[in-house]
C-alpha cells in the first residue's frame, strides 16, 4: 500500500507544494495589511506553525475519510481487512506531513536571524493529538459516508470553514471574551496553540486546555472504533 | 478440507431478507475438484466469498484446512491507480510469495506488454481478466475458488491458460462456479447444487448437472 504515492510521479511533490503555497500566500496577504505578525517577527514562521499544525489534522482527515472506498478492490483478498486500509494510510500520511514539516521549518530556520528555539514535546504532542482526532473521525466517517451519502455532504459543508476557525492565522488569545470561549470549543484550536507553543517559548497560549483536547480525542477514537468494527461486514461490500 | 458447520448466511435487500444458505453443515473433501451449480441469484458467488473468508456468516462457522485462494473473478482485486506490476507485487507481499518471481511469471503469462507498467484503470476488461488469471496461477494454493473465469482472451491464450490451470490442478483442487457444463466437465469430478438455501453434494458431476437441470425446469420459489 505504500506504493500509492509512487503511482503518481507529481504526487509526492504536491505534498510539499500545497503547504508551501498556503504559507507563502497567507504571509504575503498579511504582510500587506500589518507590520508584524501576532507572534514573533516572522510572518513565515507564524503561518507555518499554524498551517502545518492544522495539516496534521486536515490532510490526515481528508486522506483517511476515503481509505476504505478507494481500496475497495483490494478487499476482495480475504487477508486484507478494512482496518488495514485505514492504518496504512494513517502511517503514510503521518510520515508525509512529518517530512514536510521538517523541510519547511528547516528552510524557515535558515531565513531567521535568531535560530528557532524548539520545544519538541509540545510539537510531537500536538501532531499526535491532531492525527488521532483525524483517525477517530475517519473511522466513523468511513462507515457513515457509506451508509448515509447525505451525511457526507453535510460533513463537507460543516467542516469546510474549519481552516478559518482553528486559529491558523490569528491567535485565539487576542479575541474578545465571548468569541474566545466559543472558539476554544474547537479542539483544533488547542492543537494549533500547542503546536505554536513548541516554537515560541514566549507564547502563553491563554485558554489552552490539554485536558479538553484529550476529552474530545479519546472518546472520538473509541466511538470511531466501535462504529467501524460494528460495521466491518458492510464495509466489504 | 473445508467444513461448514451450521452455516447460515442472510442477505438483506431493500427490506426483505433471504437466506443464501440456511443451517448448512457440509464437508468439501480434499483431493476432488467441485463444480458449484445453482440458478442465477442463488448465491453461488456469495458462497465462494464465505469460503474465502471475505464474507462472514450470520451463524455457524467455516473450518478451513489448507491454503485457499481469493475468489478469482474477471475483475480481480486491483487498485486502479497502480500499474499491473505494482498490483502483482502487492499480491505477492500479502500472500508471502517471492515478489520478483511472481512479477516475472505474470509478465510472461498475461502478455500485457507495455501495459504491464500502466495503471490498471486504463486496462480493457480482457486485459484485466488476463492479469487476474495470471496472478492467481502464479500463487500456489490448495484450493482455487473460481468464479466464471476460465475462458478469457483469444484462442491461443485460452489454450495456454487451460494447460497451466490443469497443471495446477494436479496438486490442488478447485471449487468452480460456472454456468457452462462443459467447462465444469473439463475441471471437476464432483458437484454441489445450491437450491433454496440447501447444498446437495453429488459424488459424480454428471448427477449434479442433471439435478441442476431438473431444478431449472421448476419455477423459482
Amino acid at each position: 500500500m505504500s506504493t500509492r504515492f509512487g503511482s503518481k510521479p507529481g504526487g509526492y511533490l504536491w505534498a510539499f507544494v500545497d503547504p508551501v503555497g498556503h504559507i507563502l500566500f497567507l504571509s504575503v496577504i498579511f504582510m500587506a495589511i500589518s507590520h508584524t505578525p501576532a507572534l514573533g517577527t516572522s510572518f513565515l514562521l507564524f503561518f507555518a506553525t499554524g498551517y502545518i499544525g492544522f495539516q496534521f489534522y486536515q490532510a490526515m482527515a481528508g486522506y483517511l475519510n476515503g481509505a476504505v472506498n478507494a481500496n475497495r478492490a483490494l478487499l476482495s483478498y480475504p487477508n486484507v481487512a478494512p482496518i488495514d486500509t485505514i492504518f496504512s494510510r494513517y502511517i503514510l500520511q503521518l510520515g508525509t506531513t512529518t517530512v514536510v514539516a521538517v523541510c519547511v521549518f528547516s528552510a524557515i530556520n535558515l531565513s531567521l536571524k535568531n535560530p528557532l528555539n524548539i520545544h519538541w514535546p509540545f510539537i510531537l504532542e500536538a501532531a499526535l493529538a491532531a492525527s488521532l482526532l483525524a483517525l477517530g473521525s475517519a473511522l466513523a466517517n468511513n462507515v457513515l459516508f457509506l451508509k448515509y451519502p447525505l451525511y457526507e455532504k453535510v460533513f463537507g459543508i460543516i467542516t469546510r470553514p474549519l481552516f478559518m476557525i482553528s486559529g491558523v492565522f490569528f491567535l485565539p488569545d487576542s479575541l474578545p471574551h465571548p468569541a474566545r470561549d466559543i472558539i476554544l470549543l474547537n479542539p483544533l484550536v488547542h492543537v494549533v496553540m500547542l503546536f505554536r507553543k513548541g516554537f515560541y517559548p514566549e507564547y502563553r497560549a491563554i485558554g489552552f486546555d490539554a485536558g479538553f483536547l484529550y476529552k474530545v480525542t479519546l472518546p472520538l477514537i473509541l466511538v470511531g472504533l466501535l462504529i467501524f468494527t460494528g460495521s466491518r461486514r458492510s464495509l466489504r461490500q | 478440507m473445508i467444513k461448514l458447520e451450521g452455516a447460515t448466511k442472510l442477505v438483506r435487500i431493500k427490506g426483505f431478507t433471504k437466506a443464501i444458505i440456511n443451517d448448512v453443515s457440509f464437508v468439501i473433501p480434499r483431493g476432488k475438484s467441485v463444480g458449484l451449480l445453482g440458478r442465477n441469484g442463488a448465491g453461488k458467488s456469495t458462497l465462494l466469498q464465505i469460503i474465502a473468508g471475505t464474507l462472514e456468516l450470520d451463524q455457524g462457522r467455516v473450518i478451513r484446512n489448507g491454503k485457499i485462494s481469493w475468489p478469482l473473478g474477471f475483475q480481480g482485486g486491483f487498485q486502479g491507480n497502480l500499474s499491473g506490476e505494482q498490483n502483482v507485487r502487492f499480491v505477492a507481499r500479502i500472500y508471502g510469495v517471492d515478489t520478483e518471481e511472481l512479477v516475472a511469471y505474470v509478465a510472461d503469462f498475461a502478455e500485457l506488454g507495455e501495459f504491464y507498467r500502466a495503471p490498471v484503470g486504463t486496462y480493457s476488461s480482457g486485459m484485466k481478466a488476463r492479469l487476474a488469471f495470471g496472478v492467481s496461477m502464479g500463487v500456489k494454493f490448495d484450493y482455487y475458488l473460481v468464479d466464471e473465469i476460465t475462458a478469457v482472451g483469444d484462442t491461443n491464450f485460452k489454450r495456454k491458460s487451460q494447460q497451466v490451470f490443469k497443471e495446477r490442478l494436479r496438486g490442488s483442487d478447485v471449487i468452480m462456479v460456472s454456468h457452462s457444463a462443459s467447462s465444469l466437465r473439463d475441471y471437476c469430478q464432483t458437484g454441489i447444487v445450491l437450491e433454496d438455501g440447501k447444498l446437495t453434494y453429488y459424488d459424480n458431476l454428471e448427477d449434479a448437472i442433471s439435478a441442476h437441470e431438473s431444478n431449472m425446469k421448476r419455477p423459482r420459489t
